[in-house]
């Protein structure tokens, strides 16, 4: 990956070559991960829109009133609305738990981490030029970048140490744990990390469902699927990664089509840029991602 | 709506502590907490001529209560009697109150995490029944009444004269417990369990003060930069090509 950073970034592709990518699909995310996109999605819509009629006080409260009282008359009251606040945080909780237990090696190892969550030498660079890019102050093309750019992967750096903290500071509330002082010290910090990431979800839900340059990525979140070509101009590392895996595995398939008892003849030479057998290369880039 | 409100003869006061042992039984109340409780303030006058003074302390369902604005959750609110009552599932054992309390009124139920403290006996009350410390008062102390009651116990003394309330010049919220004592016994009761002003916890300054404007600013910024953005787009428009 890192000698990829290397290498002056291709910018020339024949239109033939740019038809082919952009109808050449690669695996993006798993089902697993689909599933769970969707699910944080819906428990944020609730635990949001229940959570901000939660907080009453006249001092502290930051919803009209009308709201409050649609939101209690909704539930039936607002201790239903609490019940049902706690109960959705704490199915989120358990979610995201079996996630981690059962993910642990395939998504959240050191490995993978540091590959798609912790940011390198062209992510910092990359966060510079995109920032002067959108005050109009540069043109130069960005630095290459992994599966997740330096924007995305700051954005996970945040959940990833917000999440737990709300969870935590939301449990002692519900619980009334570790005595008032706890409690009292839960209320805030929830509320902040809460605003701190939502602050985030917004870029998060404009970048992805807005933005026009990253629609492909919305659609990878549905169909677990980006075209080559997106994969080629926005994720470049990523790209080169999967293609050497693709190139790999073409190596053994040689190998065994050496060998007597096998069927149909060898084939030789590496394919050019997305061009390649598109059943095989699908197979190769499955593989790829579950790591 | 009748409101309620009650009165305590101080001099008629032994400070048996059979109100406080009667609450605690009728509302289960746990070790280390009380609901009411009488506490003992001195003594007036010289031997042989001289009588103990006894403040009989519980919560006083005040006009203006401090307690309400302060808990964040709206567990604590004020009936249609007037009572100021605490809603057990809405209550979250912040102690918000404790500290608003300018009384020391409220205490926190250890065996559940949440805020307990008198209210008036509403379930007996709902039911016509006198508060179990009133029935239980073997002098006849407490009185417990309604204020809109112009031929109950309590209007003449309150609306009348003879009735003091336990103020200061920084609080002065209403409280609806009344007392009924010669000015030594008063004033030196009202001396000992003086009200504090409320106090604000510092995890709810922090909250009002910082994190509230953080959070705002944070959220208010990045939507001005999107809507920025998306305008910016509207303006170039869609194309068959984009890539």
């Amino acid at each position: 990956m890192s000698t990829i950073s290397a290498t002056p970034l291709p910018q020339t592709l024949t239109p033939e070559q740019a038809r082919e990518m952009a109808q050449n699909q690669i695996k993006k995310h798993v089902v697993a991960v689909v599933l769970l996109h969707w699910f944080n999605a819906f428990v944020w819509l609730l635990e949001l829109t229940t959570g901000a009629a939660l907080i009453v006080s006249p001092s502290l409260r930051f919803m009209p009133s009308w709201y409050l009282i649609m939101m209690e008359q909704l539930f039936g009251s607002r201790a239903n609305l609490l019940r049902f606040h706690i109960a959705v945080g704490l199915v989120w909780i358990l979610v995201c738990l079996i996630y981690v237990t059962f993910g642990w090696r395939h998504f959240l190892h050191a490995e993978v981490l540091a590959k798609e969550v912790a940011l390198d030498r062209d992510d910092f660079e990359w966060l510079k030029m995109r920032s002067l890019a959108l005050l109009k102050k540069s043109a130069v093309p960005l630095p290459p970048q992994g599966a997740y750019n330096a924007g995305q992967k700051l954005y996970a750096l945040m959940v990833y140490t917000c999440l737990p903290v709300i969870m935590v500071s939301g449990s002692i509330m519900s619980f009334h744990l570790f005595g008032t002082v706890a409690v009292q010290w839960a209320i805030v910090i929830h509320f902040l990390l809460v605003g701190t990431v939502v602050s985030g979800l917004m870029v998060h839900v404009y970048m992805g469902a807005v933005f026009p340059e990253e629609r492909p990525a919305f659609y990878s979140m549905i169909t677990g699927m980006v075209n080559e070509l997106y994969a080629y101009r926005h994720h470049l590392k990523w790209w080169a990664e999967i293609k050497r895996q693709q190139q790999q595995w073409e190596e053994s398939l040689k190998l065994e089509t050496a060998s007597p008892d096998a069927i149909g003849p060898a084939s030789d030479g590496k394919p050019a840029p997305g061009v390649g057998s598109t059943s095989a290369y699908q197979a190769c880039t499955a593989d790829a991602n579950e790591v | 709506m009748p409101r309620y409100a009650m009165m305590i003869d101080m001099e008629r006061c032994v400070a048996c502590q059979a109100c406080t042992v009667a609450c605690k039984s009728e509302w289960a109340v746990p070790l280390g907490g009380a609901r009411t409780r009488v506490r003992p303030a001195g003594t007036v006058g010289d031997y042989p001529n001289f009588s103990s003074v006894a403040y009989v302390s519980q919560c006083n369902h005040c006009d203006r209560p401090s307690c309400i604005p302060a808990c964040p959750t709206g567990a604590t609110y004020q009936d249609s009697t007037g009572t100021v009552r605490v809603h057990r599932d809405l209550c979250i054992g912040c102690g918000s109150c404790l500290a608003a309390c300018p009384y020391d009124a409220r205490y926190i139920d250890a065996t559940i995490g949440k805020v307990d403290k008198c209210d008036f006996c509403s379930d007996r009350a709902a039911k016509g029944l006198q508060p179990a410390c009133v029935l239980t008062c073997p002098t006849k102390a407490k009185t417990f009444g309604d204020l809109e009651d112009s031929s109950g116990p309590l209007f003449k003394t309150v609306y009348y004269g003879g009735a003091k309330r336990v103020q200061s010049s920084d609080v002065e919220i209403g409280p609806n417990v009344y007392y009924q004592a010669g000015n030594a016994h008063f004033e030196m009761a009202a001396a000992a369990f003086a009200p504090h002003p409320p106090r604000t916890i510092t995890a709810n300054r922090v909250w009002g003060a910082v994190a509230q404007k953080l959070v705002f600013v944070a959220i208010g910024a990045t939507f001005l930069g999107q809507a920025v953005a998306f305008f910016r787009q509207l303006a170039a428009g869609e194309h068959q090509f984009e890539e």
